[in-house]
C-alpha cells in the first residue's frame, strides 16, 4: 500500500459525530436567519410587483420566452446524415434521464426597441418519456430583479405548466395531439441541437481536451440551422467525448436581427438518478393562473400562418419582411408595446385585468410565432418554401405571398389578400413571374 | 449533481425543509474539514456555525449554477484562512499566547465529537505548512479533483500536486511513530 493509500485510509478512519442538542441550536440559528431575511426581502417587492403588472414590455418579454421555449421544442427531425455526430445522436437516444447547465446571454434590441443586455441560465432535466423540466434564473429587463421560472414539458398530460415562484404566479400552456406527438420526438436539448447540425453542412473541429475529457469538436456556420429560424449570422459548436461519444459542452453563437445570442449548454450529467416526482410540478395554493383557462397552442399549419400574416399586419400595416423568428418576435414586440402603452394612455382610469392583457397577448403572439415556425418546419421538411413579404402588401390580392409543395406537382400558395389555392408548378411559375426580382 | 440544484431552488423559494436537507447533507463534512484545517473544534465549530447561518441568509443572492458543495467548502476555508490571519496578527502582537492546538476537551454546548483518529489526524495536519494541509485535506477528505484544488489555491496543478506530495511525505513521517497505517 502506498503512503498516499494509507493516509486516504486513515482519513477515511477519521470520524466525526454531532451532539444533537448544539446541532438543533445550530440549525435555529440558520432558520431565524432564514427568517430574517424573508420578512425584510418580499418574495416581490410591492413596487416591482406594480410595474410587473403595468409593465406590457415585461407580459410581451415573458410571453415571448413561453413560446420560444415551446415551439423550439416541438420539431420532427427524423432523417440523419453524417456518421460520427450521428452515433453521438444514437447514444443521447440510449440516456433515459439527464441533465445539463445552460448560460445564455443575449444584447441587442428586442423588447420594444429598447436595448436588452440579458443573462440567463438554465437547469435542465430531460426524461426519456420526454417529460422536461427547466429552471431558468435571469433578471429581469426591466428593473434587474431576479426572475425563476420552474418549466414543466408534460407530453403525456398534453400541457406545459411554468411556474413564477416570484410573482405566485403560473401559466398552464395546453398542447394539441400532433403537437403532443411531435414534442415525443423532440425537445429543446442536446439532440435537437445534433440533430439540427446534422441537417446542415458542418466540420469536424479536431481534438482538443475539456475539463480533462478528450474531446472532438464539430461546427456549423450554416445559416439553414434552424431552419433558417435564425435569419444572421450563425456559429454553433459541439464538443463530444471520444470515449463516450457523449456531448461535453456546446456553444453557440447567433447574429438574429438586432440581437446576439451566446450560449454554452455544459455540466452534462448523463443517466442521473431521480425521483419521477421531480417531473410533477407542484402549484402551491396561493399561485394565481396568468389567465382563467389555459392558453391553447395553436397548430403550425397553413390556418395558422395566415391568422399571424393577418394578425401582424393588423399591428404594422404590413407583412413581415422575412420570416426568423427572432425579427418577427422583435416587430411584435415593439408594436405591441406602443400600442399597449397606448391603450393605457387612452384608458388611463381602466383598469385592464392582468388576465385579460396576458390572454390579448397570447391570442396574438401565439399565431404570429406560429407562422414563422410552420414556416420553418416548411424549411426543414424540404418543402421548397418561399415567401414574398418584402415585396407583396394586403393589397396585392393577386401576388404570391408565401407557397410550399405540396405534391409532385403542386404547391399551396397563400395570396397577398390571404386567400389560400392549390396550383401546379406551371401556374406558379406563371404567378411569380409578375414579382419584382 | 441534481438533487443539489434541487436544493437550492426551493431554498431560494423558502420552501419548508430545504434549508434542513442542506444543512443534514454538509454539515459532518464541512465540520470536519475545518476540524483539520484548523486544529480546534471550537474555532471549526465556530466557523461551520458561521457559514451555515450566513448561507441562510443568502437565498437572494446565491444563484442556481455552480456547485452547493463547492459553494459551502470556499465558504470553510475563506473563514479559515481569515481566522487564521487574524490569530497570527494578535500572536505577533502578543495578544495570544500559545498556538493552536487540536482538543478533545468536551464542553456541554460543544456540537462535534471526534474520533480518535480525527484527533490524532488533524494534530499531525497542524505541524505541516498551512497550503500544504488544504492540498492533502481537500484531496483526501473531500476527494477534490487537482485542478478544482489549484483554482481554489490560486496555484497552479503543478504547484498543487508538488504541495500534495510534500504534505504526503510528511504526514507519513509524523504519524510513523503515532498510529498503525
Amino acid at each position: 500500500m502506498s503512503s498516499a493509500d494509507e493516509i486516504k485510509k486513515l482519513f477515511k478512519e477519521a470520524e466525526l459525530s454531532v451532539n444533537s442538542d448544539a446541532d438543533e441550536k445550530v440549525f435555529e440559528d440558520m432558520q431565524k436567519a432564514q427568517q430574517k431575511i424573508t420578512q425584510r426581502v418580499p418574495a416581490v417587492p410591492d413596487n416591482i410587483r406594480r410595474i410587473l403588472m403595468k409593465n406590457p414590455i415585461v407580459k410581451v418579454a415573458v410571453a415571448a420566452v413561453v413560446i420560444i421555449a415551446c415551439l423550439t421544442g416541438v420539431f420532427m427531425f427524423d432523417r440523419t446524415s453524417g456518421v460520427a455526430l450521428a452515433d453521438v445522436l444514437n447514444r443521447i437516444e440510449q440516456i433515459s434521464v439527464y441533465m445539463y447547465q445552460m448560460s445564455m446571454s443575449a444584447s441587442g434590441q428586442v423588447v420594444a426597441g429598447r436595448p436588452v443586455d440579458q443573462e440567463m441560465n438554465v437547469t435542465i432535466l430531460v426524461s426519456h418519456d420526454y417529460d422536461a423540466k427547466m429552471i431558468t434564473e435571469m433578471s429581469s429587463p426591466v428593473d434587474g430583479e431576479d426572475i425563476i421560472q420552474e418549466m414543466y414539458m408534460l407530453p403525456k398530460k398534453k400541457t406545459m405548466i411554468m411556474l413564477m415562484p416570484g410573482h405566485k404566479k403560473y401559466v398552464q400552456m395546453d398542447l394539441s395531439d400532433k403537437m403532443i406527438e411531435q414534442t415525443r420526438q423532440q425537445n429543446n436539448d442536446p439532440r435537437f441541437m445534433v440533430q439540427q447540425i446534422l441537417e446542415c453542412e458542418y466540420e469536424s473541429l479536431g481534438f482538443s481536451t475539456i475539463d480533462g475529457i478528450e474531446v472532438e469538436g464539430f461546427r456549423t456556420s450554416d445559416p439553414n440551422y434552424l431552419g433558417g429560424m435564425m435569419g444572421g449570422q450563425v456559429d454553433v459548436k459541439i464538443w463530444v467525448d471520444v470515449v463516450t461519444q457523449l456531448p461535453v459542452q456546446a456553444e453557440m453563437n447567433m447574429q438574429m436581427g438586432e440581437i446576439q445570442m451566446h450560449a454554452v449548454m455544459h455540466d452534462f450529467e448523463w443517466d442521473v438518478t431521480v425521483d419521477a416526482a421531480e417531473f410533477e410540478p407542484v402549484i402551491p395554493e396561493d399561485y394565481k393562473a396568468f389567465t382563467d383557462e389555459p392558453i391553447k397552442v395553436p397548430e403550425f399549419d397553413e390556418q395558422t400562418a395566415i391568422q399571424g400574416l393577418e394578425l401582424f399586419a393588423e399591428l404594422t400595416g404590413s407583412y413581415p419582411e422575412e420570416l426568423n423568428l427572432m425579427n418577427i418576435i422583435s416587430k411584435t414586440s415593439k408594436a405591441m408595446g406602443s400600442k399597449l402603452a397606448q391603450d393605457r394612455m387612452q384608458q388611463e382610469n381602466q383598469d385592464i385585468s392582468e388576465q385579460e392583457m396576458t390572454k390579448e397577448l397570447a391570442e396574438k403572439i401565439m399565431p404570429i410565432t406560429g407562422l414563422a415556425t410552420f414556416y420553418m418546419q416548411l424549411v426543414q421538411n424540404k418543402n421548397d418554401p418561399a415567401y414574398y413579404g418584402e415585396f407583396v402588401t394586403p393589397e396585392d390580392t393577386d401576388q404570391v405571398l408565401m407557397r410550399w409543395k405540396v405534391s409532385e406537382n403542386e404547391y399551396r400558395v397563400i395570396f397577398g389578400d390571404l386567400q389560400a389555392e392549390t396550383v401546379d408548378s406551371d401556374v406558379l411559375t406563371e404567378l411569380e413571374s409578375t414579382l419584382p426580382q | 449533481m441534481i438533487e443539489d440544484k434541487l436544493l437550492i431552488f426551493r431554498f431560494k423559494q423558502g420552501r419548508n425543509g430545504a434549508l434542513r436537507q442542506i444543512y443534514d447533507k454538509y454539515k459532518i463534512e464541512m465540520l470536519k474539514l475545518a476540524v483539520v484545517l484548523t486544529g480546534d473544534i471550537n474555532t471549526a465549530e465556530d466557523i461551520v456555525h458561521d457559514v451555515f447561518v450566513r448561507f441562510a441568509l443568502s437565498a437572494q443572492r446565491i444563484g442556481l449554477t455552480g456547485s452547493l458543495r463547492n459553494y459551502l467548502i470556499t465558504s470553510v476555508m475563506n473563514r479559515v484562512r481569515n481566522h487564521l490571519r487574524d490569530s497570527n496578527r494578535r500572536r505577533l502582537a502578543g495578544l495570544e499566547g500559545a498556538d493552536l492546538l487540536c482538543s478533545s476537551e468536551r464542553s456541554p454546548h460543544q456540537w462535534a465529537v471526534l474520533n480518535e483518529r480525527l484527533l490524532l489526524l488533524s494534530g499531525a495536519l497542524q505541524e505541516m505548512p498551512y497550503e500544504q494541509r488544504e492540498v492533502v485535506s481537500l484531496r483526501m477528505e473531500l476527494d477534490l479533483p487537482f485542478r478544482m484544488i489549484a483554482k481554489l489555491q490560486g496555484a497552479s496543478v503543478n504547484t498543487v500536486k508538488g504541495r500534495y506530495r510534500y504534505a504526503i511525505a510528511k504526514l507519513r513521517s509524523l504519524l510513523d511513530s503515532e498510529v498503525e497505517l
